[in-house]
C-alpha cells in the first residue's frame, strides 16, 4: 500500500498542478473543462523521450541544456515512474525500481537519433486472397540532411514457415560432399529433391532475408497492404535493459505512450535480439 | 602524379564541403520557439476555420470560402487520416473532402471546441533539409438534433504535421530570408465517445 502511495502521490500532484502554462501558452483552446488528463497524457513519443530524460518540467515546459533543471537527477527520479503502465505489475514493481536506479546511477538517456530503437507497425495485408497480419519493423536512418524511417525487417508467420528450423541431425544428413566438383556436380539434383529443405544446402551461417521475400511478394502483386492495426516501440538504447512503449487510450492520469514491458537484458544477449530487428546492420 | 593529387584534393574538398553543409547547426531554442509560434498560428487559424465550417449558422457560400482558406494552410498532397474507437482502421480524406464532410454533417446544431492543452514536438530534419514537426491538440464535438437534444459527442486527438522550410524572397532588390510554415498530414484519433 505504501508503495502504491509512493507512486500515486506524484501522479496526483502532477495532475493537480494548476500551473500547466507551458502546454497552454498561446493556446487555441476555449473549452472550460477539466484538462488535467490530457496534460498528464504522454501525447507523442517525442514527449515520452523528453519526460524520460527530464527535458520537460512538471509544468510541461521544455528544458534545454542551458536550463538549471535540465536532466536533473532528483526530479527525474520522481518523474520516471509516471512513464510506466501502472496497471501492469510487470512495469510497476521492483523491476521498475531497479531500472530507474540504473538510469540515475549511470546517467543514461534516450536519444531520438541514437539508434537501437524500433517501431513495430502491426498491419493487415491481403496475401493470396486471405487477410494476414504482418509486423513491419521500422528504424530511423540518417540520410542526406536529415533522417527518415525505413523498414528494417518484417515478421510474417507464413515466411517463417518457409524456413523451419528442423532437427540438427536431419540437417546434417543433407550436404554435397567436398569432392563433388570432380564429378561435375552430378549429385547436385539432390538439393532440389525436397523443396521444403532446399536451404539445408546453403551455408551454415545462412539466414533467410524476410524483407527481400516481402518486397518480392509485393512486387508480384500477391501481397497487398490493407491498413495499420497498431504501433508500438521497442527500445534497446539503455545498457542492459529492453523496454516496450505502447499507446494507452484510457481515462485517468496514466495514459498515452507508456512503458508496457520491461526486461533486464545483458548487452551480449541483446546482440542476437537486435539481429531480428535489424538483420543488415 | 599531378592528376592523382588533384583527384585527392578534389575528393577532400567535396567531402568536407558536404559535411559542412550536412552538419548545419541545429535550430537554437530561441529560433525553435519562434518557429513554434508561427506553426501554432497556422493551427490556430485552422481551428477557427473548422469551427466556422462546422457551424450551422455559417451560410453555405461563406463556409465554402472558409474551406478555400483552410485548404491554403496545407501542403497540396496533405491527407487527413481518421479513426474512431469502434473503427480503428484509418479512413483517408483529402483536406477539402474532410472539411466538406464536416460542413454537411446531419445535425441541427454543432458545437466544436478546442482544449487549451497542446503539445509541440521538436523539429527534425528530413533528408531534403526541410524541418518537420507535429503539433498535438484536442477537440470536442457535440451534435444536437432539432429538439436541442445532444445526440452525439466525442473528443478527438489531432496530430498535425508541420513543415518548416527556409526560403528567400526579393523585396526592393534585397534578398530577405523567411521561414515558410505549411501544414501536412493530420491524424485524427477519437479518445472518448458518449
Amino acid at each position: 500500500m505504501s508503495k502504491l502511495l509512493k507512486v500515486m502521490v506524484p501522479v496526483f500532484l502532477l495532475a493537480l498542478c494548476l500551473k500547466v502554462d507551458a502546454q497552454v501558452m498561446g493556446s487555441l483552446g476555449d473549452v472550460q473543462m477539466d484538462e488535467r488528463e490530457f496534460y498528464t497524457m504522454t501525447k507523442q513519443m517525442g514527449q515520452f523521450i523528453h519526460r524520460f530524460n527530464y527535458e520537460e518540467d512538471p509544468t510541461g515546459k521544455r528544458l534545454y541544456a542551458s536550463d538549471k533543471d535540465y536532466r536533473n537527477a532528483a526530479k527525474r527520479k520522481d518523474a520516471l515512474p509516471l512513464l510506466f503502465d501502472l496497471d501492469n505489475p510487470r512495469t510497476s514493481g521492483n523491476l521498475r525500481n531497479f531500472f530507474v536506479e540504473d538510469l540515475l546511477k549511470n546517467r543514461q538517456f534516450l536519444e531520438f537519433l541514437g539508434g537501437n530503437w524500433f517501431s513495430e507497425v502491426s498491419a493487415k495485408f491481403k496475401w493470396k486472397g486471405q487477410d494476414v497480419d504482418i509486423s513491419l519493423i521500422m528504424t530511423l536512418e540518417k540520410d542526406g540532411l536529415g533522417s527518415k524511417w525505413v523498414i528494417s525487417n518484417v515478421f510474417f508467420s507464413e515466411f517463417q514457415k518457409y524456413f523451419p528450423q528442423g532437427e540438427l541431425a536431419d540437417r546434417e544428413k543433407h550436404f554435397l560432399h567436398p569432392m563433388s566438383h570432380e564429378l561435375d556436380f552430378m549429385n547436385i539434383y539432390k538439393i532440389f529433391n525436397d523443396p521444403q529443405i532446399v536451404e539445408y544446402y546453403a551455408s551454415t551461417d545462412y539466414q533467410p532475408d524476410y524483407l527481400t521475400l516481402f518486397f518480392y511478394e509485393i512486387k508480384q502483386g500477391t501481397l497487398k497492404f490493407n491498413h495499420v492495426e497498431s504501433v508500438k516501440f521497442h527500445v534497446f538504447q539503455i545498457q542492459n535493459w529492453y523496454f516496450e512503449v505502447s499507446w494507452f487510450n484510457r481515462s485517468g492520469y496514466n495514459s498515452g505512450w507508456l512503458i508496457s514491458n520491461l526486461i533486464y537484458l545483458k548487452e551480449e544477449e541483446k546482440e542476437a535480439l537486435l539481429k531480428l530487428y535489424q538483420p543488415k546492420k | 602524379m599531378k592528376k592523382v593529387l588533384f583527384a585527392i584534393a578534389f575528393a577532400f574538398f567535396a567531402l568536407t564541403g558536404y559535411q559542412a553543409f550536412a552538419q548545419e547547426p541545429e535550430l537554437s531554442p530561441e529560433r525553435k520557439q519562434a518557429i513554434d509560434s508561427l506553426a501554432l498560428e497556422k493551427v490556430r487559424d485552422l481551428s477557427k476555420y473548422v469551427k466556422l465550417i462546422g457551424s450551422k449558422n455559417t451560410p453555405w457560400s461563406e463556409a465554402n470560402r472558409v474551406i478555400d482558406r483552410a485548404e491554403e494552410l496545407f501542403a497540396p498532397d496533405a491527407e487527413i487520416g481518421v479513426s474512431s474507437l469502434s473503427k480503428t482502421k484509418i479512413e483517408y480524406y483529402r483536406v477539402r473532402q474532410y472539411l466538406e464532410r464536416l460542413m454537411r454533417l446531419n445535425y441541427d446544431r454543432v458545437e466544436i471546441d478546442w482544449y487549451k492543452i497542446q503539445y509541440v514536438s521538436d523539429l527534425q530534419r528530413q533528408p531534403d533539409g526541410t524541418y518537420v514537426g507535429v503539433i498535438t491538440i484536442f477537440q470536442t464535438f457535440k451534435g444536437y438534433d432539432a429538439e436541442g437534444r445532444l445526440v452525439y459527442q466525442d473528443t478527438t486527438k489531432k496530430d498535425i504535421t508541420v513543415y518548416v522550410k527556409r526560403k528567400e524572397t526579393q523585396i526592393g532588390g534585397r534578398l530577405i530570408g523567411f521561414w515558410d510554415v505549411l501544414l501536412g498530414d493530420m491524424r485524427v484519433k477519437e479518445t472518448t465517445q458518449k
